[in-house]
């Protein structure tokens, strides 16, 4: 039986990539954000799970508005790196598992969530950013991605988000192989990366929401995509996928840990929960 | 049209000075976009490098659209429909990253808005 043993939620953002590949780990106002996850990556080293599903969006990088959808799932045996613009780094193909994609796709689809299946997914710094953070970059876990369209409206709402969790839990107890898996929702916190309130942050709701993923996701769940614009800008609204991680571990989890740090345009959350 | 219209005014104002990419947007900014977006490979970089204006109009775009990327009008290209993350890829190309677009967008320059944020 498969099982899902806990769930990350972490900010993602093509800086950390780059700070990364440039070994700025040390370097203040680094420092901060990389020290972070030194405690996440000991409690996976700790937990060793055997797959990581990632549900994260793409930044118009495997998807165009050609054809954009609303959530896609990668059932591919190796997933590759986009050119998001400025070359690609230097990180292998990231090993998936078809297997269980497969399996997803299938319970998905009867619980009534419909993603478009993807034999070929190329990942972004949506996944890639923060995934040498936490593990090896020889990628000895294998990742599922889950790619939700954030950025072209309309988006699918919160209360969506949180149930397919939902369906997502329902999922990994119903494969019947032996899986240790630990679920990703990525994104946020907030940023406005456009227009009259460019670089505008707000702490005291990055706050609030890490505080209320734990104790009160339904209530979360609840809150419009107008309110999660409002507080915290239009490309905030990512945060929304943290969601989907939250539902997919039940209703009783245990914090493992917790970051916060906004030295530059986003903040930037990590979150660690155990079921 | 009307009904359109007031949708995206709708959604402008949850973020004062904000474009919210809607659908309708996405519509209107296709071909500077799509242009955009054909960014991500190396080659495409560099024919875009050699002349843009010529490459630009190869993908279909707009002689507005041509001179929006040619004056560095990232404010423009927002309202005319473009991505944020797709003017990454135009910026990526031309040598200008986010804290300038996104200055710009907001009516400062680089130097305004680092000035600001110092405060």
């Amino acid at each position: 039986m498969a099982i899902a043993i806990g769930g990350i939620g972490t900010s993602h953002a093509p800086t950390i990539g780059v700070a990364w590949d440039r070994g700025q780990q040390q370097e203040p106002p680094w420092a901060p954000l990389f020290s972070g996850y030194v405690p996440a990556r000991a409690w996976l080293d700790e937990v060793k799970p055997d797959l990581f599903l990632i549900v994260y969006n793409d930044h118009v990088n495997q998807f165009f508005f050609d054809t954009y959808p609303t959530f896609a799932l990668g059932v591919g045996a190796t997933h590759g790196q986009a050119d998001e613009g400025w070359g690609k780094r230097p990180l292998p193909d990231l090993p998936g598992d078809p297997d269980f994609a497969w399996h997803l796709a299938h319970s998905l689809v009867a619980d009534e969530f419909d993603p478009t299946i993807c034999q070929e997914m190329k990942l972004d710094h949506g996944v890639l950013s923060f995934l040498p953070l936490l593990t090896d970059t020889d990628w000895k876990v294998p990742v599922v991605p889950l790619a939700v369209n954030v950025i072209q409206h309309p988006i699918p709402t919160a209360r969506r988000l949180y149930r397919l969790g939902g369906a997502l839990g329902r999922a990994i107890a119903s494969y019947p192989k032996n899986k240790r898996i630990v679920v990703f929702g990525t994104g946020g916190l907030t940023h406005q990366l456009h227009g009259a309130q460019f670089g505008t942050k707000n702490v005291d709701w990055d706050n609030e929401f890490m505080d209320r993923l734990e104790t009160d996701p339904a209530g979360l769940s609840e809150l419009s995509i107008q309110e999660y614009m409002e507080r915290g800008g239009t490309e905030g609204v990512e945060m929304i996928m943290w969601l989907a991680m939250r539902g997919a571990l039940g209703e009783n989890v245990r914090r493992v840990h917790r970051n916060y740090t906004a030295p530059f345009t986003t903040g930037y959350g990590l979150l660690v929960l155990e079921t | 049209m009307d009904e359109i219209s007031t949708r995206e005014a709708a959604l402008d104002e949850v973020i004062s000075g904000a474009y919210v990419f809607t659908v309708e947007r996405s519509a209107r900014g296709y071909a500077l976009n799509k242009m955009a977006n054909s960014l991500s490979s190396s080659d495409n970089r560099a024919r875009f490098s050699e002349d843009e204006a010529a490459y630009m109009r190869g993908m279909g775009c707009s002689p507005e659209q041509v001179d929006l990327v040619a004056r560095r009008d990232w404010k423009g290209m927002l309202e005319s429909g473009a991505s944020i993350y797709l003017m990454l890829k135009i910026g990526a190309a031309v040598g200008v990253a986010l804290p300038e677009i996104g200055a710009h967008s907001a009516g400062m320059t680089l130097a305004e808005y680092q000035a600001r944020k110092a405060h």
